[in-house]
């Protein structure tokens, strides 16, 4: 059990900046999510708490002690990888004792370690299984029963649900936070799927280019994002944006009008969460001709083709309308987030 | 990796072509400046019956005590370069003041010992080359139309003139096309002539020593593009049946584009091995026909009693700055690759 | 749904009655099987002939009067009262002392294999995992190597070999040829171990292993199927080695390759060139047994370098 600490750090290859002056305090039993698109430096920063990467510049620091130097062998983590890094020529009781053997635990202690660890993770009856003769979920429990097996101060996992279906995905992700939540360990989980992110995290940190764009909870991130990255990559559909003027507290784009928000003249962005919006009859800030219509099942979609950008809300599964028709929705003051057009910062509102 | 963990990894293999290859051509460098020992001679006086006579003599003793002191003989700068045996700038001067038209300048520079080599060299690399591309894509897309049951065994022979060791498989040919040999005999039956002899003229030697390059080569590029039209894409393919290409326009237009970053690799693979050509001289027994520079290096330390090594370091230095122009554009192109990746 | 497809296709091809999509024209198929049967028997007939041939008498293998006698064995028959004679082959391994050579080749050819994988799966694991700019100089440094003539090298060495007094022995042509044929391990090597993900060994690292361990227990029990393509052409570059082996090692330590030819100096004149026939058909049965047990891996390891550009 131990707090992980990151101060400062940076990763770079040659000219090339991978990782920006990450700074962050990772609670003991914290369960922390590095959310981003790919090439955004969040398996870099998880490799070089690992001892996979060296730390340009920087420390890392881990329950209180500098490891900048360690060897991952030496650091005291176990780690769960994307392809899972299973040993092909072992059985799964062997892949799963494998720490424990060059790690020179003693001997009588094996079997029992190895046996709690497989029982989590449900494979006995696959113990003597090759990782060939496994299904993808299956191999995924066998790198993470080989992770649990030797009680380690932190967990890493590096995308660990991305080579399963969608099905075996959530109710992996289930079986981790379960797990989690059991061991209580310090946890460090990079995605880039932010379904996951949100579901898993006690705290989340979004990044993009190399740098952190916000740490929060979930809900923090999700109702308050810090700037347009974080809002157009949170949310199922990711937030509406629309880039227009405020002048005298009215907001005016390519058919979108919204009066009453507090905010000094000048070009900003607008963004406001599909779900927040609602279709009316008349009088709504938003009057234009509907650009699709989607089922989405519990409900439907409307989008309208706004200047450059796609908008859309959220209404009732039933309601219907032709492509070209006008279509008016309620987007109320209250529900809208301002940005700052240069920047992408959000302002406050 | 840390740097010292990839040291100690790769200080074997580093160690071994440092060694023996890197320092070998150094060592040419340093041996190509330099040229053997004039023969020291003493004056011996013999008497006998007659009378005196006065002989002049190697002085074996002294000559043996000079190679020891400066194994690598005495200092010559660029001279070997230059000589007859070599660039032969003199020559080349010579020949062209005597000669008219390009034709003839050609025809008796071409005489001289390294032009000679080097115009061999160069016809076998850029003759031989295409047609291992064009033979080897051609056999590929005649085993791919194969049933799957003579795919096997068809690749077991094929890969025989290409496993098996470049002097034995000339001497194998040579034997066959000797006029004794089945293919001699019949080409003298054929033609009428009992005198015809693939060996005796010298375009017909080239020819020989072509064909044999390019059927113990074509193999190679059959395997290669044999596997390369294993991979082309399906979808690719069938999007072209469904847009109506005939099937030649279908090779035309995705095969061909599918695999020629493989003809660049075969390209340049040949371009490498042929350059060296060398066996093939010895197994057909060619050398008074067709000498390359590998040939003339081995003829230089071996031909001879002593072997003349600021000879052939000399001929190894220039074939050397051959390789390297030959390489320079793929050179220039990974360094390119390198770059826009980094 | 069907029937508009259906009608499409009366559509497009109106006339023409089709077999089925993907059936090729008739002539097409003559055109490349004609075709890849004449390559076949330019490829093998060679080899076959010559191996028939090496059990008859010169006389018929070199017929002046008709090719046929070298298929009938008349003069064989005529000679040795039968239709199939060891006569050159005898010649060759006893009179000659061929198997001298046989085992000389033998030594060479495991001693250059083994250094050469070892070597090279280091080095080449190496390469494949460090992600410093220097990786790339070494590995185009091995590819002008590569380009290199061997004979170039070998004048290179002649003269200092002959100084430290080590010319002549089977070790130096080994280590030479270990040298030689690095460049081309260490590429191929290098990218089979491109292949094998870099999760395995890191997880062995973090699992508790320093990449030595990493590199032993996690990668080397996958390895196999690379290290053999790369040691059959380790093997056939040793095996078929003329260049260093025939002027770096003395008349007795010589090998297969380099034997054949001193066959050609001197016993071809005294007409026993059957000698050398039965050498190259000897020299010649090891390959046709390789080519048929590792045919695949042959394969796989001509293509590894094409396949990633």
């Amino acid at each position: 059990m131990a707090r992980l600490q990151l101060k400062n750090v940076n990763k770079r290859w040659g000219s090339y900046v991978a990782v920006k002056d990450f700074d962050l305090d990772i609670a003991d039993q914290e369960f922390l999510v590095l959310l981003g698109p790919s090439g955004c430096g969040k398996s870099t920063t998880m490799r070089m708490i690992a001892g996979l990467e060296d730390v340009t510049s920087g420390e890392i620091v881990l329950g209180g002690r500098n490891v900048n130097n360690l060897e991952p062998k030496d650091r005291d983590i176990s780690m769960v990888f994307q392809s899972y890094g299973l040993y092909p020529n072992l059985s799964v009781y062997e892949n799963i004792r494998f720490p424990l053997r060059v790690r020179k635990v003693p001997k009588e202690q094996h079997h029992e370690m190895v046996m709690t660890a497989i029982r989590m993770v449900e494979l006995e009856p696959f113990m003597d299984r090759r990782p060939a003769d496994l299904s993808g979920g299956q191999r995924q429990r066998v790198a993470l029963g080989r992770a649990i097996v030797r009680k380690p101060t932190v967990f890493l996992m590096d995308e660990p649900l991305s080579n399963l279906d969608a099905k075996l995905r959530v109710s992996t992700r289930a079986q981790i936070k379960n797990l989690q939540s059991k061991l209580k360990t310090t946890t460090v989980y990079v995605t880039h799927d932010q379904i996951e992110a949100m579901t898993l995290a006690d705290r989340v940190v979004v990044m993009n280019k190399g740098e952190i764009q916000q740490v929060g909870t979930p809900t923090e991130i999700y109702d308050n994002p810090a700037n347009t990255f974080v809002a157009s990559f949170i949310g199922s559909p990711a937030m509406n944006l629309v880039e227009g003027r405020i002048e005298g507290g009215t907001f005016t784009g390519d058919g979108i009008t919204v009066e009453g928000l507090k905010a000094p003249s000048g070009p900003v962005t607008l963004g406001f969460r599909a779900e927040d919006a609602s279709i009316v009859p008349s009088g709504g800030q938003i009057a234009a001709p509907v650009y699709a219509v989607e089922l989405l099942g519990e409900a439907s979609m409307i989008t309208w083709r706004l200047g450059e950008q796609l908008v859309s809300v959220k209404t009732a599964k039933d309601y219907r309308a032709e492509t070209g028709q006008m279509v008016e929705a309620s987007v109320p003051a209250a529900i809208c987030h301002l940005f700052d057009a240069e920047t992408g910062k959000a302002l406050p509102r | 990796m840390p740097h010292r963990t990839f040291s100690l990894f790769i200080l074997p293999s580093l160690l071994a072509m440092l060694l023996f290859v890197a320092l070998p051509i150094g060592s040419v460098i340093y041996q190509s400046l330099f040229i053997e020992h004039e023969q020291i001679m003493v004056e011996v006086e013999n008497c006998g019956p007659f009378g005196c006579t006065t002989e002049r003599r190697v002085d074996a003793e002294a000559m043996a005590q000079l190679r020891a002191e400066e194994p690598a003989g005495r200092w010559n700068g660029l001279g070997t370069y230059f000589n007859a045996g070599h660039l032969a700038f003199e020559r080349i001067g010579q020949i062209w003041d005597r000669t008219e038209t390009w034709g003839q300048f050609l025809d008796q520079a071409m005489n001289l010992p390294f032009y000679k080599a080097l115009g061999f060299t160069l016809a076998y690399t850029f003759i031989v080359t295409p047609f291992v591309i064009i033979l080897g894509f051609c056999i590929a897309l005649g085993v791919n139309a194969l049933p799957n049951l003579a795919k096997g065994p068809v690749i077991f022979f094929s890969l025989l003139p290409m496993i098996v060791t470049p002097l034995i498989g000339s001497l194998v040919l040579f034997w066959m096309i000797d006029s004794r040999g089945i293919i001699g005999a019949t080409l003298q039956t054929i033609f009428g002539d009992p005198t015809l002899s693939l060996k005796a003229s010298p375009t017909l030697t080239w020819v020989t020593l072509f064909v044999y390059g390019v059927w113990h080569s074509a193999p190679f590029a059959f395997v290669v593009f044999y596997a390369g039209l294993q991979g082309v894409p399906k979808d690719t393919m069938e999007s072209a049946m469904v847009d109506g290409a005939s099937r030649r326009e279908q090779v035309r237009f995705v095969v061909i584009p599918y695999l020629m970053p493989l003809v660049v690799f075969i390209a340049l693979m040949q371009l490498m091995d042929n350059f060296r050509v060398f066996e093939p001289i010895v197994g057909f027994s060619a050398e008074a026909n067709a000498t390359s520079l590998s040939y003339l290096i081995y003829s230089d330390l071996r031909g001879q009693d002593t072997p003349l090594f600021a000879s052939a370091a000399a001929t190894s230095v220039l074939t050397t700055l051959g390789v390297i122009v030959l390489l320079t554009p793929v050179l220039i192109r990974t360094w390119r690759d390198f770059n826009r990746k980094a | 749904m069907t029937d508009t497809t259906a009608a499409d296709a009366k559509l497009i091809a109106p006339r023409r009655r089709r077999r089925s999509a993907t059936a090729k024209p008739l002539p097409l198929i003559a055109l490349s099987v004609g075709f890849v049967a004449l390559w076949v028997i330019a490829a093998a007939f060679p080899f076959l002939w010559t191996a028939w041939g090496s059990f008859k008498v010169e006389a018929d293998f070199f017929s002046r009067q008709n090719w046929m006698n070298a298929v009938t064995g008349v003069q064989t028959l005529r000679q040795t009262g039968e239709a199939f004679t060891m006569d050159g082959y005898e010649g060759a391994w006893i009179e000659q002392e061929f198997w001298r050579a046989v085992i000389n080749t033998a030594i060479v050819t495991f001693f250059v294999t083994t250094i050469s994988l070892t070597f090279g799966t280091l080095g080449g694991y190496a390469l494949a995992r460090s992600g410093f700019r220097y990786t790339f100089w070494i590995l185009i440094m091995a590819l002008i190597f590569r380009a290199m003539p061997h004979v170039t090298l070998v004048s290179g060495y002649l003269l200092p070999f002959f100084e430290l007094g080590i010319w002549g022995y089977l070790p130096t042509t080994i280590i030479v040829l270990v040298a030689i044929n690095q460049p081309f391990t260490l590429w191929m090597l290098h990218s089979f171990f491109l292949s094998i993900p870099k999760d395995l060994d890191e997880s062995a690292m973090v699992d508790g292993c320093t990449r030595f361990q990493a590199f032993r227990l996690a990668v080397i029990p996958v390895m196999w199927p690379g290290v053999i393509t790369t040691g059959l052409f380790s093997f056939l570059l040793a095996y078929n080695d003329f260049t260093v082996t025939s002027m770096l090692l003395t008349a007795e330590n010589q090998t297969m390759v380099p034997k054949i030819n001193s066959f050609l100096g001197s016993t071809q004149a005294e007409g026993k060139v059957m000698y050398a026939v039965a050498a190259v058909v000897s020299a010649i049965a090891p390959l046709f047994v390789l080519i048929m047990f590792f045919q695949r891996q042959i394969v796989s390891g001509l293509t590894a370098g094409a396949v990633k550009g």
